[in-house]
């Protein structure tokens, strides 16, 4: 277990900057998630960390030493990719013993009871001996992360080791990571685009946006309180609707497009131009309602609906219960309680 | 859409595959055919059934020297050429020497380049740097004939692996040799088996290169059935090009159930 220091790291490939000075504080056994979208920098950094990519300035520090010019062989660390990367030629026991070989981690005993315990840890003691290509997708995303924990790397990093798996293995394998994480509690950087898997896993979120840390917090606060327009928007895919927040009698209100007044909370203080972040969830439909919208689409999924409408010339979307069920191009009503809504400046 | 093939053409391509396959199978057909003959001459088909000329060949001082020299020469290269051309694979696979392409180009051209010119030149060559010609003549020639094979049979397993597996093991603490030997080699092992498959039944069969650097003791066993094709031709030759399909089938047989050849079968 480390921590880890990230010294306002700058990163160009030759003409293009991708990283604008990053500084992080990575704490001892903290879980922390970098989520953005692809090319926003996420894996560079992690690359970064783990020594594969150079810095163009900055520097990196694991446990208090300076890392930043040291090759990833002589970095404490342990990675696990997005191919997951398994030697094809090496059993399942070989590829999880390899780092224990590579960096001669303890005599053939003790190597042998830390592959034991590692593969238990994945419950895959008893597919030791396959080679990786007779392992379905998900057992091969195991072995990988048998191999990443097997030699307690002071930090491990996680480059999406989850997306090449379909839904259900990857709710199993979220359990599994965060219980692996609570009983072994390795420093772990885990890289995302997913804001759920984020959001479910993480002791603190780092959002960040072309290159640059747009927010930073843990799940719940950075859930609750999105500080830009882009973080509500790609955290709780909130929408974002333009509108003038104005006095009224009864207090704070938006003022939409279309002249509707939407209240906000008393404690609002800001007026003039601003944006609204709605989130999905938030959004009731209803006969009854402050704000009129009309429906465009409805869309199934299952255990919610998913409806887009119109409000005041803009698309938002409004998830609700299954049973909540309103005819295509009927007005609708909307309503949000104000202290759901999030205001952004500007 | 693909439409389905019209019946006539549909024949018509039967028909090509059998002809191809009648003439590639036919002359060995009549090659074991006249090597069981009891006739004193080349003739077929074959008149009685006998293994005395099997029996010519495995008594003859000649064809058992020959048959040495050539393997000797044929293992010496076989390791020659796959140590050589997996490096060069590996070196051309990763694309960080100058000039990777022109390079890979020219490990490639020994097969396009005829190989009578390169024998005249290498002849020429070795008289004038090394004087008279001997088994390193052969080897070094051979080794050059039989390099592009290995070369291109390892690019093909490399192309195919996981680009990310050498990163993977820097991360798990391999250094530079460590990767070499335990996460490169080992992947490049089919390709690099079925490279030297190639090179050893290149280098066993070559005949041009042998016959312009043949001298007495580095006669090879293509040179001495051609010349007893040329001086006294007798069923012997055909017994022992038989016993060479024969070693080759077995080798082919070896080297499909250890690795598989059908992925090479179309690169």
């Amino acid at each position: 277990m480390a921590n880890v220091r990230l010294l306002d790291i700058k990163k160009s490939f030759t003409t293009l900057q991708v990283l604008h000075g990053i500084s992080l504080d990575i704490q001892s056994g903290e879980f922390l998630s970098l989520l953005g979208a692809s090319g926003c920098g996420k894996t560079t950094l992690l690359r970064i960390v783990a020594g594969l990519e150079s810095v163009s300035s900055g520097g990196v520090q694991i446990d208090g030493r300076d890392v930043t010019n040291l090759p990833p062989e002589k970095r404490d660390i342990a990675m696990m990719f997005q191919s997951y990367a398994l030697l094809p030629h090496l059993s399942v026991y070989e590829n999880v013993r390899f780092p224990l070989r590579m960096r001669h981690i303890g005599s053939r005993e003790e190597q042998d009871a830390q592959v034991r315990a590692a593969l238990e840890t994945v419950q895959l003691g008893h597919l030791a001996e396959r080679r990786p290509r007779q392992l379905s997708g998900g057992q091969q995303q195991r072995v990988a992360l048998a191999r990443a924990i097997v030699s307690k790397p002071k930090v491990l990093l996680l480059d999406e080791p989850l997306s090449n798996l379909d839904a259900r293995l990857r709710e199993d394998m979220q359990v599994e990571l965060i219980e692996i994480h609570k009983r072994l509690g390795l420093t772990t950087l885990f890289v995302t685009h997913d804001q759920e898997e984020a959001l479910s896993l993480s002791d603190r979120i780092v959002l960040l946006n072309a290159g640059r840390v747009e927010q930073q917090g843990t799940p719940d606060d950075i859930y609750a309180r999105p500080a830009t327009g882009f973080a509500s928007n790609f955290i709780g895919s909130a929408n974002l609707v333009p509108t003038q927040i104005i006095d009224t009698p009864t207090g704070p209100a938006g003022k939409l497009a279309d002249g509707q007044l939407l209240p906000l909370p008393a404690s609002e203080t800001t007026r003039g131009e601003a944006t609204l972040a709605l989130r999905q969830e938030d959004i009731a439909l209803a006969a009854e309602g402050t704000l009129k919208a009309d429906l465009r689409t409805r869309v199934f999924l299952g255990a919610r609906n998913r409806y887009v409408l119109s409000l005041a010339g803009t698309t938002i979307r409004a998830l609700t219960a299954n049973d909540v069920l309103i005819e295509d191009g009927a007005p609708v009503r909307i309503s949000i309680a104000p202290e759901r809504i999030r205001v952004i400046r500007g | 859409m693909v439409r389905a093939v019209p019946t006539p053409l549909r024949i018509l391509a039967i028909v090509f595959v059998i002809l191809t396959g009648l003439i590639l199978l036919a002359p060995l057909v009549v090659v074991v055919g006249v090597s069981v003959s009891e006739n004193q001459f080349i003739a077929f088909p074959p008149q009685g059934f006998s293994f005395k000329w099997y029996e010519k060949v495995l008594a003859s001082p000649e064809y058992l020297s020959a048959g040495a020299t050539s393997l000797q020469i044929a293992l010496l290269v076989t390791l020659s050429a796959t140590i050589i051309g997996g490096a060069a694979a590996i070196a051309l696979h990763r694309r960080q020497l100058p000039f990777s392409d022109i390079l890979a180009t020219f490990f490639l051209s020994p097969l396009v380049l005829p190989t009578i010119i390169y024998a005249i030149g290498m002849l020429m060559f070795w008289s004038a740097a090394f004087g008279p010609v001997s088994t390193a003549t052969l080897w070094i020639g051979h080794t050059v004939i039989a390099l592009p094979y290995v070369v291109r049979t390892t690019l093909a397993v490399l192309a195919e692996s996981d680009p990310f597996l050498e990163e993977a093991a820097r991360t798990m603490g391999a250094g530079r040799i460590q990767r070499l030997f335990h996460v490169v080699v080992p992947q490049c092992i089919p390709g690099l088996a079925a490279g030297a498959f190639f090179a050893f039944n290149i280098s066993f069969d070559e005949a041009v290169l042998s016959l312009f650097l043949r001298k007495p003791g580095l006669t090879t066993l293509p040179v001495q059935i051609y010349g007893q094709l040329e001086f006294s031709p007798d069923p012997s030759v055909a017994a022992v090009s038989s016993i060479m399909i024969a070693l080759t089938i077995v080798l082919i047989v070896i080297i499909d159930r250890m690795l598989g050849l059908s992925r090479f079968a179309s690169t």
